[in-house]
C-alpha cells in the first residue's frame, strides 16, 4: 500500500471529497510544493544577521560614527517598524490573530531588538538612569509585553520574558556555570513563580490563551533549576526538596491531563535528578549502593513510562 | 536484500499515518478521515511519542551503563585482556537484548532498543579497541572501520538514521589517521563521501517505498553537506583565524597548493548551485534546504577565500540580501495564479507540530542577552579608550 493508492481508495469509497483528494495527491506527488517554512527561516535568519551586524558595527565604530548618528539611525529604524506594525496590523483580539503577511512578525521583532539596542546604547553612553540603569530592562520588558499581546507575536513575548529575566539578574554576560548563589536561587524562584502566575492569570482571563505554553516553559525551567541547586546544597532537610517534588508532580499531572508530553519529559528528568542527589547522599556516596540505585531506579522509571505510554495509546 | 527487523509494509504504514497526522494538524482532513486512515494503516508495531522515546533512551543507557560499571566494580581491577573480553561480552549481550526486546514486544523507535543497540556498539568497539591496542599499531584505523561497520549494521537492522550518521562519521575519520598530507587527507575524504553519495544515487533509482525514499533523501542531503564541508577550506580557516594558527593547513588554508585552493573555491559555488537546481527540479525539500544553507555559507566565506578585509557590517549585507530574496520570492509566488507558480507556493499549507517553545522562540529569547553583552563589552572598550581609567582599580569617579 502506498499513500497515493490509499487516497484514491478513500476517494472511491467517498471517504474523501474529490477536491480534497486532489489536493492531497498534489501534495504527495509534489505537484504542489509549499516553501512557506523555508521563506520564514531565511527571513528570520536575515533579521538576526542584520541585528548582529548592527550590534557589531556599533561596537566597533561607535567613536567614528558618533552618538547622534547611531541613536538617530536606531530610533528611526524601530519607530518606522513600530509605525508600520500599528498601521498595517490587524485590530487587537484576545484570541489568536494571524499575521497580515509573512514579514509582519519579524518586522515587529526587528523593531524590538533595535529599541533594545538604542536604549542600551543611550544608557551606556549617557548613564541617564545612573545606578538604577537596570530599570531600562524593566521598561523594555513592559513595552515588549504590550507589543506581543497587541500584535499576537510569540517571538516578542519570548524577548519580553527573557528581558524580564535579565531585570531579575539573569544575563548572558553575568552567567557563571555551576555558581548558583543563594540570591540567584531566590530570584530564579521568584521569577519562575511570577511568570507562571502571570501566564496563568492571562490564561484564566482568556487573553491570548495560546501564550500560556511559552510562560510555562520559561517558568518551569527557571523554577526547577533553582530548586535542584537548592536540593544540591541543602539536600533533604530544606523546603527545596518537597517543593521540587511538588513542582514535578504538578507538571506531570498537567502533562498527562492535556497530553503535552514534553512537560512529562521535563518533570521526570528534573524530578529524577533531585531524588538522585538526595539518595546518593543518603547512601554516603557508596559506589556499590549508588550503582544499584541507578540500575533499579532507571528500571523503575522505564517500567512506569512503559505502562503510561500503553495507557495513553489505549485511550487514543 | 532486506536486513531490517521490520517488514517494509509495516514501516510504510507508519509513514502514511505520520503524513496523515500532519494533514490533520494542517486542517486538510477531518478527525473522521484521520481515523479512517489510522484504521487502514493499523500496524502490529508498537510506537511511542518522541518524548517518551527520549526518556526510554536516556534511562536505558543509564541502566545499561550502571550495570557495566557495577560488574567492573565487583570484579575489582581486571586485567586488560579480561576487561576487553568483558566489554565485548556486554556488547554482544546488549545487542541480543535489543533484538529480543524488539522482536518480542514489536517495538518501533521506542528508545529502549535504541539505547541497548547503541550501548552494545560502543561497548563492543571499546572492547575491541582494548584488545587491538595490544596487537596492532594501526588500531585507530581498525577501530574506525569497526565503528562504521557496527553502526551500519544497526542502521540496516533497526533503521535508525543517526546510526547511519555515526557510520559515515567513523569512515570520515580514517583519512586523518593515515599520516597523509592535508591535501591527500581532504582528497581521500572527498573520494569516500562521493562514493557513498553515488551509492545513494544508485539506491534512489530503484522503485521503492515512500518511507525508504524519505530516509534516503535525508542521507543524501547529509552526505552532500559533508562533501561541501570537505570542499570549503575556509570554514575551518575561520576557526583558525580566531586562534591565530598558521602551521596547520586545515586551520590556515593559505598553506594549501594554489590549484587545490582555487579549485575548492569554485566548488563552493558549484555544489550549492547544483543542490538548489536539483532540489527544485526533483522537488526534494531537504536537498533544496541544504543547497540554500550551503549557498549562505559560501557567501559568508567568500571574502576569506579572496583575502579581502572583513567588516562588521558584512552580516547586515547578507541579512538584507536574505530578507530581500525571501520577500521577492514570496511576492512573486503570491502574484501567480492561485498563489502558486510551477507548483511552488508561499502559503502555509502544512503546519509544523507545536511543542511549546520552538527554536525561533529560543533565538528571540536570547537576543536581549546578546544585546546586553555587547553593551557591556562596548562600555569596557570606551572606558579604556578614552583614558578615563587609570588602572589599578581607579575609575573616572575617583
Amino acid at each position: 500500500m502506498t499513500l497515493s493508492n490509499l487516497i484514491r481508495k478513500m476517494q472511491s469509497e467517498q471517504k474523501l471529497g474529490e477536491e480534497q483528494a486532489g489536493l492531497l495527491l498534489d501534495l504527495q506527488k509534489k505537484r504542489i510544493f509549499p516553501i512557506h517554512r523555508e521563506l520564514r527561516f531565511f527571513l528570520y535568519a536575515g533579521i538576526l544577521l542584520v541585528v548582529a551586524g548592527t550590534g557589531l558595527t556599533i561596537k566597533q565604530y561607535f567613536d567614528d560614527l558618533g552618538d547622534v548618528a547611531i541613536i538617530s539611525a536606531l530610533t528611526l529604524c524601530f519607530v518606522s517598524a513600530f509605525a508600520y506594525c500599528f498601521i498595517k496590523g490587524h485590530p487587537y483580539d484576545s484570541e489568536e490573530v494571524p499575521s497580515p503577511h509573512l514579514f509582519f512578525d519579524y518586522l515587529l521583532f526587528f523593531g524590538c531588538t533595535f529599541f533594545a539596542m538604542d536604549i542600551a546604547y543611550m544608557e551606556m553612553r549617557f548613564s541617564v538612569l545612573g545606578d538604577a540603569w537596570k530599570s531600562y530592562l524593566l521598561l523594555s520588558a513592559v513595552l515588549f509585553f504590550f507589543l506581543s499581546y497587541r500584535f499576537d507575536n510569540r517571538l516578542v513575548l519570548s524577548m519580553a520574558l527573557s528581558t524580564l529575566a535579565a531585570w531579575f539578574g539573569f544575563t548572558l554576560s553575568e552567567f557563571q556555570w555551576f555558581l548558583f548563589s543563594e540570591h540567584y536561587r531566590l530570584y530564579a524562584m521568584a521569577y519562575g513563580t511570577l511568570v507562571f502566575f502571570g501566564g496563568f492569570i492571562f490564561y484564566r482571563l482568556e487573553i491570548k490563551k495560546h501564550f500560556f505554553e511559552i510562560y510555562l516553559n520559561f517558568a518551569l525551567h527557571f523554577l526547577c533549576i533553582a530548586l535542584i541547586t537548592g536540593v544540591g546544597k541543602y539536600l533533604i532537610f530544606s523546603i527545596y526538596f518537597p517543593a521540587l517534588l511538588a513542582a514535578c508532580a504538578a507538571l506531570a499531572f498537567y502533562a498527562t491531563r492535556v497530553s503535552k508530553f514534553s512537560y512529562l519529559l521535563y518533570a521526570i528528568i528534573y524530578g529524577y535528578i533531585g531524588v538522585s542527589i538526595v539518595v546518593v547522599d543518603f547512601l554516603h556516596r557508596s559506589t556499590l549502593f549508588t550503582l544499584i540505585y541507578f540500575i533499579l531506579s532507571s528500571l523503575l522509571v522505564i517500567r512506569g513510562i512503559y505502562k503510561m505510554s500503553r495507557k495513553f495509546r489505549e485511550e487514543q | 536484500m532486506n536486513f531490517s527487523l521490520y517488514p517494509p509494509q509495516e514501516e510504510e504504514k507508519i509513514y502514511i499515518a505520520g503524513r496523515a497526522k500532519t494533514w490533520h494538524r494542517s486542517g486538510l482532513i477531518t478527525e473522521d478521515q484521520l481515523r479512517a486512515i489510522a484504521e487502514a494503516t493499523r500496524t502490529e508495531l508498537r510506537q511511542t511519542n518522541p518524548f517518551f522515546r527520549v526518556l526510554f533512551y536516556l534511562f536505558t543507557c543509564l541502566c545499561a551503563g550502571a550495570l557495566v560499571a557495577l560488574f567492573f566494580w565487583l570484579i575489582d581491577r581486571p586485567g586488560h585482556k579480561v576487561m576487553a573480553m568483558m566489554l565485548m561480552g556486554f556488547g554482544v549481550i546488549y545487542y541480543a537484548a535489543a533484538e529480543y526486546i524488539t522482536v518480542k514486544n514489536r517495538l518501533y523507535r521506542h528508545g529502549i532498543e535504541e539505547g541497548l543497540a547503541l550501548m552494545a556498539m560502543f561497548l563492543f568497539c571499546a572492547g575491541c579497541n582494548l584488545f587491538l591496542d595490544m596487537r596492532h599499531q594501526q588500531s585507530d584505523i581498525l577501530l574506525s572501520i569497526l565503528f562504521s561497520v557496527a553502526a551500519l549494521g544497526i542502521y540496516l537492522r533497526f533503521g535508525h538514521l543517526y546510526a547511519a550518521s555515526i557510520s559515515v562519521i567513523a569512515l570520515c575519520v580514517i583519512p586523518f589517521q593515515c599520516s597523509l598530507s592535508p591535501v591527500a587527507e581532504r582528497l581521500l575524504l572527498l573520494v569516500i563521501l562521493c562514493c557513498l553519495f553515488a551509492l545513494g544515487l544508485i539506491e534512489d533509482k530503484r522503485d521503492r517505498e515512500d518511507f525508504r525514499k524519505n530516509q534516503l533523501a535525508k542521507i543524501k542531503a547529509g552526505l552532500l553537506v559533508a562533501i561541501y564541508l570537505t570542499v570549503n577550506l575556509e570554514i575551518l580557516g575561520m576557526i583558525g583565524s580566531f586562534s591565530g594558527e598558521t602551521r596547520n593547513a586545515h586551520l590556515y588554508p593559505q598553506l594549501f597548493p594554489p590549484l587545490f585552493y582555487w579549485l575548492s573555491y569554485v566548488c563552493t559555488f558549484l555544489i550549492p548551485a547544483a543542490a538548489i537546481y536539483w532540489g527544485i527540479k526533483s522537488r526534494k525539500r531537504l536537498l533544496l534546504n541544504a543547497g540554500l544553507v550551503m549557498a549562505c555559507v559560501t557567501l559568508a566565506t567568500n571574502k576569506s577565500y579572496l583575502g579581502m578585509t572583513r567588516y562588521a557590517w558584512d552580516p547586515i549585507i547578507l541579512g538584507v540580501v536574505l530578507i530581500g530574496l525571501s520577500l521577492l520570492i514570496t511576492r512573486w509566488l503570491n502574484a501567480g495564479p492561485d498563489q502558486k507558480r510551477f507548483g511552488f507556493t508561499a502559503r502555509e499549507i502544512l503546519k509544523p507540530e507545536d511543542n511549546g517553545l520552538n527554536p525561533a522562540d529560543i533565538a528571540a529569547a536570547l537576543t536581549p542577552g546578546v544585546v546586553d553583552a555587547m553593551k557591556l563589552q562596548t562600555a569596557q572598550d570606551s572606558f579604556f579608550q578614552d583614558g578615563s581609567s587609570g588602572g589599578g582599580g581607579t575609575s573616572r569617579n575617583y
